[in-house]
């Protein structure tokens, strides 16, 4: 019983950054019906633009532990939306009339770029966060040990997920947001200016991916620039389990992946892990074919 | 910049031309082959430092007795389609013998596409133990296959006095390969192999494994796995609050793996690897390191990359005592006649199959300041 | 003759005759660039023609490639005779498979594909059955034979290559032509209306779906018998990703376009050697402006032309 709470914890530690990614394929997903293939990479810039902020201004010494996380986080987040924007503007904004695919393979074509241009910046080798930034202290909570920067980690996603909830369900322009998602041509004739509010998206997508890196680079230690592909590959499987668009379906999604892969791993197979959870994935959707949280439409016509 | 790489690439080019259309000079021309591209790109771009700087050097001194050399080096992206494509162009291009390449499907891949055109291949990173058990005749390696290193592992986890061993692999055909040896030899030794399993590489978080591990009472953990990995381990591990011991193959002799882990969580880490450069107090193994670092200004990193030097190394010497720039010359020469060259990576002879001979492997252990010590 | 008629005959002239001007490395590109349009005219069928939103057609491939591997290396079938059986190993897979799934929407489907890949890939590598040699793949796959003579150079696997390219090409636009690539086109166009008509729409989905399983289960065993070693990384999603590329940006739908993609997305990192750990990022830029410039394809399919007195007279004489 022991193991299987420190395993869901394992797993929920895990699946906290994944929903974090997913949430930026969701909101495209949900504006543009795009599948940003490049926004794994996007999530990988934000954890080397985090160690080269972080090793060139030595904040840490200067201000503090906290303040300098805090600070980073901004600014990588920051960064990365500008990132993002660009991208849209560059790889995406050209083709919003054509078929969807188009979009696909210049998001590929885009991923390929990011990641080969982080190997030419940084080089092929990894890189590492330097050490004992964060304390490493571990608490006790049920007889189960878990370390104290796991919890604020994961506690950091939730904050920013349920920011993202309240700022998209509650102000003015989370509703634009919404009402460019369900019909860009009745937005636009309501005076929203949908190209702002798709920029926009491609601000906050990148930026919370951003801020995602950024949390693995601390926590982890170790990055490397064929990372985001991986990551990606499994937040965009979240967002997909969730019902892609759906923003607490992301949420849902991303903790739940991690979950099946801290349970497969630990009472089935280590090596069959992957596996599994595409399994459970495809089973879940046979039987709720737009997945956990999804609207049940038909295809539009 | 832009104008400047045109003009150095027409140079090079000119330089080329006149090099063979003149034949004022003899050259020897040799094929590098590694992964420039993809997941194994870091390896791949430090073997053609090593080698392009160990060619330079060689030309600089006049060439091999008077012979120049000409490296044409070829990306295989890590993947056996491309190698198979690299490898066919190097065929194209007149050379007398190749080295690489990393991994052994990849190296596989290109194994007959030489072997069709009679080129020499010294094969680098590729451990796995059947690619010289098919007798192809100019097919060599400078590293040391699985089955050696897994009987090392075997005998050293026995010294240590370990019973209850957990085998951690990371499902490439090298980290199986060094994994399943080790646990076959324990096996027949008595000893009981609580866990054996594949973790999946790249991942960030081994939490979950490592709880699994921990809950089936290993005396000792043997990864046989590489080292971005293996610092991840032992860094989690740490921060588990679990110290058993673990040991760690070959590909996790990088100095990165301080770095990740951190010098707590490292310390008392063991690992088995052919001596690196600065483990040897031969003059080459010295003079490669202070070369090594005036050049790209910092120390090389795997010892596979350091294999691409060796290769490079025995296939100079074999130029420099034959006079021959023809393959079978070559790989006579190499097979039969050298014996205890200084390498980089200790001595160096082959024996009939290609395979470098002699007990290679060295057990080290890592200290409180995260230095590599070489263990008597 | 018309001028499309006329570029078809230059181009499989220029085809025939190619390898007596090209070196062996650039002979083995030629056949890559073969054995991806095999497999990108087979996901043609899927995604082009269907509309089928599929990113894992390598799990067929590896089908067709593993299932000539193990039968040749264990039971010492000679390969050209796996062909068939590699094709319709693949095809029951496909049908096994996408018979519970094939009424996904598009994004969902994706995903699913996906997931079938790394499935297949992932028991590859964990050597399900005992049979698939794991990690290490499986060697020592022989050459093929026709007639007795050993196809082993990459002259020689040219030419077997691209007849089979070329037959693929004739039953694919035939195939196209015939009511079933209508009815595929007329669900591709609108699915609803499809369904109005009477279209059985899983069925003519699932049939597709076969159809380019089998052919990439077949192509599957000459990629096994052109580098007699295979492994699991061959067969991986990156892999799917490429061929799913070729497709959209030679222009789904279109086999003249699809061709094209093949030899840009294989050639193109060729020609970039000279850039060496560079030349995959000048690809990735160039795939991003390929579409924004071409963004419905490189060469995408041209409207359907019916001329009025022929579909009469053809009434008339049925």
């Amino acid at each position: 019983m022991e193991q299987f709470f420190q395993q869901l914890t394992n797993g929920l530690a895990v699946g906290g950054i994944y929903a974090l990614i997913a949430l930026g394929y969701t909101m495209v997903y949900g504006v543009l019906k795009l599948i940003n293939f490049a926004h794994g990479d996007l999530f990988s810039i934000g954890a080397y633009l985090g160690l080269t902020l972080l090793l060139s201004m030595g904040l840490f010494d200067k201000i503090g532990a906290l303040a300098s996380v805090l600070l980073l986080v901004v600014m990588v987040m920051v960064l990365v939306a500008i990132i993002g924007a660009l991208l849209e503007r560059v790889a995406y904004k050209p083709l919003r009339q054509s078929h969807r695919l188009t979009a696909v393979v210049s998001a590929l074509g885009a991923s390929i770029f990011f990641q080969n241009a982080i190997m030419a910046i940084y080089g092929p080798g990894l890189l590492v966060y330097p050490h004992d930034l964060l304390p490493r202290i571990a608490v006790n909570i049920f007889g189960v040990d878990i370390p104290l920067m796991r919890i604020v980690m994961f506690l950091a996603s939730v904050v920013l997920m349920a920011a993202l909830y309240f700022f998209i369900q509650k102000t003015k322009i989370g509703t634009a947001i919404r009402a460019v998602a369900i019909d860009q041509g009745a937005a636009r004739l309501m005076g929203i200016n949908v190209d702002r509010v798709i920029m926009l998206v491609f601000c906050i997508g990148p930026a919370l991916g951003g801020s995602a890196g950024l949390m693995v680079g601390l926590y982890y230690g170790q990055i490397n620039f064929n990372m985001g592909w991986m990551y990606g590959l499994k937040a965009f499987t979240a967002a997909i389990l969730g019902g892609i668009g759906n923003i607490p379906g992301a949420m849902l999604g991303g903790l739940l992946l991690g979950v099946i892969e801290a349970m497969g791993a630990a009472y089935i197979s280590i090596a069959w892990k992957d596996a599994l959870s595409f399994g459970v994935l495809i089973l879940i959707l046979i039987a709720r074919p737009t997945g956990l949280l999804g609207e049940r439409v038909a295809e539009k016509v | 910049m832009k104008q400047r790489i045109c003009t150095l690439v027409c140079l090079s080019v000119m330089v080329c031309m006149l090099g063979m259309g003149t034949g004022w000079a003899k050259t020897v021309r040799i094929g590098l082959m590694c992964p420039l591209t993809g997941s194994w790109a870091s390896e791949g771009q430090d073997m053609k430092q090593i080698v392009e700087m160990l060619v330079a050097q060689s030309n600089e001194a006049g060439g091999i007795n008077g012979i120049q050399v000409d490296l044409v080096v070829e990306d295989d992206g890590g993947d056996p389609r491309q190698a198979a494509l690299a490898a066919t162009r190097l065929t194209t291009k007149d050379i007398a013998a190749v080295i690489g390449t990393y991994g052994s499907s990849v190296t596989e891949a290109s194994q007959n596409i030489y072997a069709e055109s009679d080129i020499l291949q010294v094969a680098t990173g590729s451990t796995a133990i059947r690619l010289t058990e098919k007798g192809l005749p100019l097919f060599m390696r400078t590293c040391p296959r699985d089955d050696e290193q897994g009987m090392v592992a075997a005998k050293t986890l026995d010294k240590l006095g370990f019973k209850k061993i957990a085998i951690l692999h990371d499902n490439t055909s090298y980290a199986k390969g060094l994994a399943d040896e080790a646990k076959a030899l324990l096996k027949s030794e008595g000893k009981e192999i609580v866990f054996f399993d594949a973790l999946t590489p790249g991942e960030r978080d081994y939490n979950a494994i490592l709880t699994k591990l921990k809950s089936s009472v290993p005396d000792v953990l043997f990864f046989t796995g590489y080292y971005p990995e293996a610092g991840m381990i032992l860094r989690q591990k740490m921060d588990m609050g679990w110290n058993v011991p673990m040991l760690g193959g070959d590909a996790t002799n990088n100095p990165d793996l301080v770095k990740i882990a951190g010098e707590k969580a490292a310390e008392g880490y063991m690992f088995l690897s052919p001596p690196v450069p600065g483990d040897l107090n031969t003059p080459e193994a010295k003079k490669f390191l202070t070369d090594y670092k005036a050049a790209y200004g910092k120390a090389p990193g795997s010892v596979w990359a350091v294999l691409a030097g060796d290769a490079y190394r025995v296939i100079a010497e074999a130029v420099a005592q034959t006079g021959a720039t023809k393959s079978d010359k070559l790989a006579a020469y190499l097979k039969h006649d050298l014996k205890d060259f200084s390498g980089l990576t200790g001595k160096i002879s082959f024996n009939d199959k290609g395979d470098r001979v002699g007990d290679l492997y060295r057990v080290y252990k890592v200290d409180a300041a995260g230095k590599f010590i070489l263990q008597p | 003759m018309k001028p499309t008629q006329i570029f078809a005959i230059l181009f499989a002239a220029l085809m025939a005759t190619c390898p007596f001007f090209l070196n062996a490395y650039w002979t083995d590109v030629m056949n890559n660039v073969g054995i991806y349009a095999i497999l990108a005219l087979s996901l043609n069928v899927i995604l082009g023609h269907a509309g089928l939103f599929h990113m894992g057609h390598a799990a067929f491939y590896a089908i067709g490639a593993y299932l000539t591997a193990i039968l040749n290396t264990q039971y010492g079938v000679p390969v050209l005779w796996l062909i068939l059986p590699a094709g319709l190993m693949a095809g029951f897979f496909a049908l096994i498979v996408a018979r519970p799934i094939i009424h996904l929407r598009g994004d969902y489907l994706l995903i699913v594909t996906i997931g079938i890949v790394e499935i297949v890939r992932i028991a590859l590598i964990n050597n399900v059955f005992d049979i698939t040699g794991g990690a290490n793949g499986i060697y020592g796959i022989s050459r093929p034979m026709l007639f007795g003579f050993k196809i082993a150079k990459p002259f020689h696997f040219y030419y077997l290559i691209w007849s089979f390219a070329a037959l693929t090409i004739f039953l694919l636009i035939r195939l196209e032509h015939s009511r079933f690539g209508r009815a595929l086109h007329y669900i591709k166009e609108d699915e609803v209306a499809a369904g109005g008509c009477g279209i059985n729409i899983a069925r003519y989905k699932l049939e597709a779906f076969v159809i380019g399983a089998v052919w990439a289960g077949m192509c599957g065993t000459i990629y096994a018998s052109k580098m007699t070693i295979i492994a699991p990384e061959s067969f991986s999603f990156d892999e799917s990703v490429i061929l799913f590329t070729i497709v959209i940006l030679g222009g789904a739908g279109s086999i003249p376009g699809v061709i094209l993609g093949s030899f840009l997305l294989v050639g193109l990192p060729e020609v970039f050697r000279g850039f060496a750990e560079y030349r995959m990022l000048i690809f990735g830029a160039a795939m991003m402006a390929m579409m924004i410039f071409r963004n419905r394809g490189l060469l995408p399919p041209r409207p359907k032309r019916y001329k009025l007195g022929e579909i009469a007279s053809a009434g008339g004489a049925k």
